[in-house]
C-alpha cells in the first residue's frame, strides 16, 4: 500500500469542514488563529494517522471518526493533537465497531505544552464489540505541561445491549435488521448522515 | 371454544431462581383476562416468558399459541404470530426514532404474514389515526423510542405500539400505573376499541379502577409463581377489600 501524506493548512480565519471515507498515510493539518478544522471520518480498513497543530489564538478542530472494522480489515488509527498555543480547542469524537476477526487498534494524544494556557482538549471513544473474536484497543493520552488547562477523556467498549435487542424483536423486527438497526443508531448519532450509505454497504456484508 | 393460548405445568427461572412454579391457564380468544397478584409474584416473568424474553429460561412444561409450539419461536416470530406484550417498563432506545422503529416493525411483520408492505401514505394514516387516538403528538413520534418520555407518556406509547401492530393477543403489564386519571381513561377507552371476537386481552394490574374501565371476563390470581384462583369481576373487588391474606 502507498502510504501518502497529505498536508492541509487552515489559513487565519477559515472555516473548513472535510468529509473523507478511507484514507491512509498521514493527514497532517495545520490551523492558525481564528480558523477551524472539522474533519469528519470513516475508515474501514486502514492505517491513518492524523496530526493537528493549532497554531494560532482561537483556533479549534473537532475530529469525528467512524471506524469500521471487518475479518481482514483491521483499522489503525493515530489522532495527535498539538494545543502549541494558549485558548486553542480541540474535541475528538470517535465512534467504532468490530465485527468477525476484526480488530481496531486507537491511539489519541493531546499535548498542551508549556504555554498552552487557557487551552480546552476533550477525546470520546465509544466502540462496540459485535463478535467474540473481535478485538478493539483504545489508548488515550493526555500530555500536559501547563497548568491552566482544561483536559478530558473517556472511553467505553461493550457490545450490543441485549435489552435493547428483546424490545425490538418484541415487536416482530428479526434479529438481523434489529442488530443492524441498533448499530446504526449507535454509529450515526452524533456523526454525519453522510456515512449512512457507506455503514449499510458495511453491515450487508459484515453482519 | 379452541383456546388461543394454553399453558401447562410451566417451570422458568432467572438464573438459578425458580420463578413460575406448574403455572397453567388457558386463554380463550375474544376474551378479557385480568391477573392479579402481590408484588414478586411472577406477573411480569410470565409476560416475558410468553414474549420470548431470552433472560428466563424455561425448564420444563408447555405453551401453545393458536396451536403452535412457543418453545421453539424466537421473539419476533412470536410478535409476527400476534403476540403484543406492553412492558411494565419500557426501555428507552436512543438513535431509532419511534416513526422508523414503527415502521419496521409493521414491514416485518406484513412480510411475515407475506402480505405486501404499505406505501407511505397507508403507512402515515395507519399511525396518524391511532397516534390521534391515543393523544400522541407528531412531536413525539419524531423523537427517539421513550427517550426523556415522562412514566405516563410510556405507557401510553406502548399502547400506540399495540393499535398500530394489532395483534391477536395483547398482554399489558401495570399499563396503569403512571397514568393520570385523563390518560387512563383515553387509553382504556382504546383498548376497549380494540376488543374483538378473535383477539384476547390480558391485564396485569394491582388496582380495580383499571377493571372498571376494561370490563375483564375473567380474573386470576398469581400467587408465588402459579395461579391460585380463578373468577370473575367480583374477585376484585374481594381484593381490595381483604388484600392478599387468604391466598399466602
Ligand atoms: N431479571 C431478573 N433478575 C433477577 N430476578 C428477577 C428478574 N426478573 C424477575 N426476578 C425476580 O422474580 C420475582 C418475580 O418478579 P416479577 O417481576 O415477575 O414479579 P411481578 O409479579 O411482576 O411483581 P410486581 O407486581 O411488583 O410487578 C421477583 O422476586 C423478582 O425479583
Ligand atoms: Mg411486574
Amino acid at each position: 500500500m502507498v502510504m501518502q501524506t497529505i498536508n492541509k493548512i487552515i489559513s487565519a480565519n477559515e472555516k473548513i469542514n472535510d468529509v473523507l471515507m478511507n484514507q491512509s498515510g498521514l493527514l497532517d493539518v495545520v490551523v492558525y488563529e481564528n480558523a477551524s478544522y472539522d474533519l469528519n471520518l470513516l475508515q474501514a480498513g486502514q492505517s491513518l494517522k492524523v496530526k493537528v497543530s493549532l497554531l494560532g489564538q482561537n483556533a479549534c478542530c473537532t475530529l469525528r471518526t467512524v471506524y469500521l472494522s471487518g475479518t481482514d480489515a483491521d483499522n489503525k488509527i493515530e489522532f495527535e493533537v498539538i494545543h502549541a498555543v494558549e485558548q486553542t480547542n480541540s474535541k475528538q469524537e470517535i465512534k467504532g465497531v468490530a465485527a468477525g476477526f476484526g480488530k481496531a487498534d486507537f491511539y489519541g494524544v493531546i499535548r498542551m505544552p508549556h504555554g498552552s494556557q487557557k487551552c480546552e482538549g476533550s477525546q470520546s471513544h465509544k466502540a462496540l464489540l459485535l463478535s467474540d473474536n473481535a478485538c478493539i484497543k483504545c489508548t488515550p493520552e493526555l500530555e500536559i505541561y501547563a497548568d491552566d488547562v482544561k483536559c478530558a477523556h473517556g472511553s467505553s467498549i461493550g457490545t450490543l445491549d441485549e435489552t435493547y435487542l428483546f424490545y425490538l424483536m418484541s415487536r416482530g423486527i428479526d434479529e438481523t435488521t434489529a442488530r443492524q438497526m441498533l448499530i446504526k443508531a449507535f454509529l450515526l448519532s452524533d456523526m454525519p448522515q453522510a456515512f449512512e450509505t457507506e455503514i449499510d454497504k458495511w453491515m450487508e456484508a459484515n453482519e | 371454544m379452541k383456546n388461543l393460548l394454553e399453558i401447562k405445568n410451566l417451570n422458568a427461572c432467572v438464573g438459578e431462581k425458580q420463578i413460575l412454579k406448574d403455572f397453567s391457564f388457558e386463554i380463550e380468544p375474544g376474551k378479557v383476562y385480568a391477573i392479579m397478584g402481590p408484588n414478586g409474584s411472577g406477573k411480569s416473568t410470565l409476560s416475558n416468558v410468553i414474549a420470548g424474553n431470552p433472560v428466563y429460561s424455561v425448564t420444563s412444561g408447555k405453551m401453545l399459541f393458536k396451536g403452535k409450539d412457543l418453545s421453539k419461536m424466537t421473539p419476533d416470530v412470536r410478535a409476527n404470530e400476534g403476540i403484543f406484550l406492553g412492558f411494565q417498563y419500557p426501555i428507552e432506545i436512543p438513535g431509532i426514532s419511534y416513526a422508523q422503529f414503527l415502521k419496521q416493525a409493521l414491514t416485518s411483520k406484513m412480510k411475515y404474514l407475506g402480505q405486501k408492505p404499505l406505501d407511505a401514505v397507508a403507512y402515515i394514516k395507519r399511525l396518524k389515526v391511532r397516534a390521534q387516538a391515543l393523544g400522541v403528538t407528531d412531536e413525539m413520534l419524531k423523537r427517539p423510542v421513550n427517550v426523556g418520555f415522562s412514566g405516563g407518556e410510556k405507557k401510553r406509547m406502548e399502547t400506540l405500539q399495540m393499535a398500530f401492530l394489532e395483534p391477536d393477543f395483547c398482554i399489558l403489564d401495570e399499563m396503569d400505573s403512571g397514568l393520570d386519571v385523563d390518560a387512563l381513561k383515553i387509553v382504556a377507552d382504546g383498548v376497549n376499541l380494540m376488543r374483538e371476537e378473535n383477539r384476547s386481552f390480558l391485564l396485569i394490574t394491582h388496582y380495580e379502577r383499571l377493571l372498571d374501565l376494561i370490563e375483564p371476563d375473567v380474573i386470576y390470581i398469581m400467587v408465588d409463581g402459579h395461579i391460585v384462583e380463578k373468577g370473575d369481576k367480583s374477585l376484585a373487588r374481594k381484593l381490595e377489600e381483604n388484600g392478599y391474606a387468604d391466598y399466602k
